[in-house]
């Protein structure tokens, strides 16, 4: 499995994980999460599992289970880590913590490195009998409901280390924390390469048409994507060059003002026959994979983000990117140099215009940011890192490693 | 009987951020914090900052944020105008450092605090160095292994050497003048300036130093 990414991702990055690979060969690695599907987390486990076992790591993957009662309030935490302001009771507390007590009985969690993934399983650390611990945290801490993230802290001091995806998000704690960036994987059906047939079949099918130039926002239907500034972004553009666009998400089931933004935007949208309005499945991959190839510019106009993934896959695919300056967006656009940051509709929509009658520039740009995500935000690269960190805590701390 | 050529081993590096846990809001509180900081923490954010290949009008991490966050786009020139190569110590650096930031705070106006969540985070990071199993005996094996080589072997040989090796030289300088006796080409790339290029420029430049070499060496065995 792990030749497939030979020629795709950079040489050193396969050639480290091969020689971390002989230190801890025969060593277990667990992971643990809340979910086997949907989300990046699963997506990434369920590509990573393979191909550390190629490597000669013993490793398991392990999903915690709960009732309805126990994901409610594990939403809730979540929320109030994000910034929601929601009280988390003593006994939401004390709920959480018997449900990972149950599924630390039923799983057993040993082996020579532990990941905890995210706040459901977090309390899992009260049960360690050996092995190092790691918390990694996929979620934005960077302004969270105050007593709910102390009460959190007490589970993750307990930690050897945690991991974030940005400096911002990092919770100040007396541990060891890392910051491993978020990736893609290039062989997944959201980023491999299409054939001619499959993205043919795929805009026909979705009626896109390829004759003008088109503006794509793949994201949920939420108010901090912005879906309403990027039709005005459009509008403003297609004043002086027509083109059309796509905006395509899918149904965010777990959030119940999805379905209200939706229709604030196709009203917005009124009747303009150029602007698509796709509602895809949640396994579509494939179908956002095909829509990244046909767009001419990739738009990811956030108002808030986590880390806004969809920068790098548009980056992947060779296309130049806009993105608000918000959340890890920052992070994957160098402005100017493989896409624009943005802090208004008037700024994207400006940058918009440049990339389409500069074709040279867009193109340019698009061969940069290609290239930015393969040194940096493929998969095989966070898969490097994690393991670096492990290794990092087997040798007692030691900042310069050689191997 | 003749030196043995040590070979050129080509090794390459990465380094994995780790945070400090301290952040800055304003130009204060970054003084305060960059005076206490540990020398890993400065080590990342200037020297170890042409790893990330951001190399753009700012040469490190300091320079950047005051410029993009502050908008104090004088000290954003001061600070990467700072070589951090060219000091002794870290201390030094971190004194020089300190320097550019007081001669602004020293004169009105008072610098504006950066907006929520753009912060200064001070990191630190751990390294790890591994063979890249590309060795050269010769100038033309050189050649190859240098072409061939990701980028990270050229932030390590080319960058992070000068930590290393104190602010001497640079490894492949090092390698042409120790083992192959060639002080010219050894000052040649040494004479390329870090600052001035991304990590695929300076492979670019290296590339051509060696092959003009290569060539004149050919043209006068044959003349």
């Amino acid at each position: 499995m792990i030749t497939e990414y030979t020629g795709i991702a950079p040489k050193g990055d396969l050639l480290l994980l091969q020689k971390l690979g002989e230190k801890l060969a025969g060593k277990s690695f667990l992971h643990i999460n809340s979910t086997r599907l949907g989300g990046g987390v699963a997506e990434i486990l369920q590509r990573m599992v393979p191909i550390l076992k190629e490597l000669g790591i013993e490793a398991r993957w392990e999903v915690i289970e709960g009732d309805e009662q126990f994901f409610h309030i594990t939403k809730k935490i979540h929320n109030a880590l994000q910034g929601k302001a929601i009280k988390i009771s003593r006994e939401m507390w004390e709920y959480h913590f018997e449900v990972n007590r149950q599924n630390a009985e039923r799983l057993s969690p040993e082996a020579d490195a532990i990941f905890i993934h995210d706040p459901q399983p977090a309390p899992m650390v009260e049960f360690r009998k050996g092995g190092k611990w790691i918390w990694r945290c996929h979620i934005d801490l960077s302004k969270p409901v105050k007593n709910v993230a102390a009460f959190l802290k007490r589970y993750c001091e307990k930690y050897d280390a945690a991991i974030f995806s940005v400096a911002k998000f990092v919770m100040p704690m007396a541990i060891d924390q890392f910051i491993i960036l978020p990736s893609i994987d290039p062989l997944s059906e959201k980023n491999r390469d299409l054939t001619g047939k499959e993205i043919a079949e795929a805009t026909g099918r979705l009626y896109i048409p390829l004759d003008r130039p088109i503006l794509l926002q793949v994201s949920r239907f939420d108010r901090f994507k912005d879906p309403i500034g990027v039709i005005q972004i459009y509008r403003m553009v297609k004043k002086y060059n027509d083109c059309i666009l796509v905006l395509a998400g899918s149904p965010a089931t777990d959030d119940p003002e999805g379905a209200a933004v939706l229709k604030e935007v196709k009203e917005f949208a009124g009747d303009d026959p150029d602007i698509h309005i796709l509602l895809l499945p949640p396994d579509a991959d494939r179908d956002v994979n095909v829509l990244q190839r046909v767009a001419t510019i990739v738009l990811q106009k956030s108002l808030k983000e986590g880390f806004g993934l969809t920068i790098s896959e548009g980056m992947w695919k060779g296309k130049p990117v806009i993105g608000g300056a918000v959340g890890g967006i920052p992070m994957q656009i160098i402005d100017g140099v493989n896409g624009f940051l943005v802090h208004s509709v008037e700024g994207a929509a400006f940058r918009a215009r440049q990339l389409l009658n500069n074709a040279e520039m867009a193109k340019e740009m698009g061969e940069r940011g290609r290239d930015h995500v393969r040194t940096n935000f493929l998969m095989t690269r966070q898969i490097r890192d994690y393991l670096s960190v492990w290794y990092f805590l087997e040798q007692g701390g030691k900042t310069i490693l050689e191997l | 009987m003749e030196k043995e050529v040590q070979p050129f081993e080509f090794k390459q590096c990465v380094t994995v951020p780790k945070s400090t846990g301290k952040s800055a809001k304003n130009l204060r509180k970054l003084r305060q914090l960059l005076r206490r900081v540990t020398d890993e923490s400065i080590i990342h954010h200037t020297c170890q900052y042409f790893s990330y290949g951001h190399v753009l009008e700012h040469t490190n991490g300091f320079a950047q944020w005051v410029a993009e966050s502050l908008g104090e786009k004088a000290l954003s020139e001061h600070l990467s105008n700072i070589d951090p190569y060219d000091f002794w110590s870290i201390e030094d650096l971190r004194h020089e450092l300190l320097k550019a930031i007081d001669s602004r705070l020293q004169v009105p106006p008072r610098p504006r605090d950066a907006m929520g969540g753009d912060e200064f985070f001070f990191s630190e990071a751990i390294t790890l160095v591994f063979p890249a199993h590309i060795r050269a005996l010769n100038l033309a094996e050189f050649l190859i292994g240098i072409r061939y080589i990701d980028k990270s072997s050229i932030y390590y040989h080319f960058y992070e050497a000068r930590i290393r090796l104190k602010g001497e030289t640079d490894d492949f300088s090092k390698w042409f003048a120790s083992s192959l006796a060639n002080e010219g080409l050894a000052d040649k790339i040494g004479s390329i300036d870090p600052f001035m290029h991304t990590l695929e420029e300076v492979r670019k430049h290296i590339v051509e130093i060696v092959e003009d070499e290569i060539k004149k060496t050919m043209e006068e065995r044959s003349a």
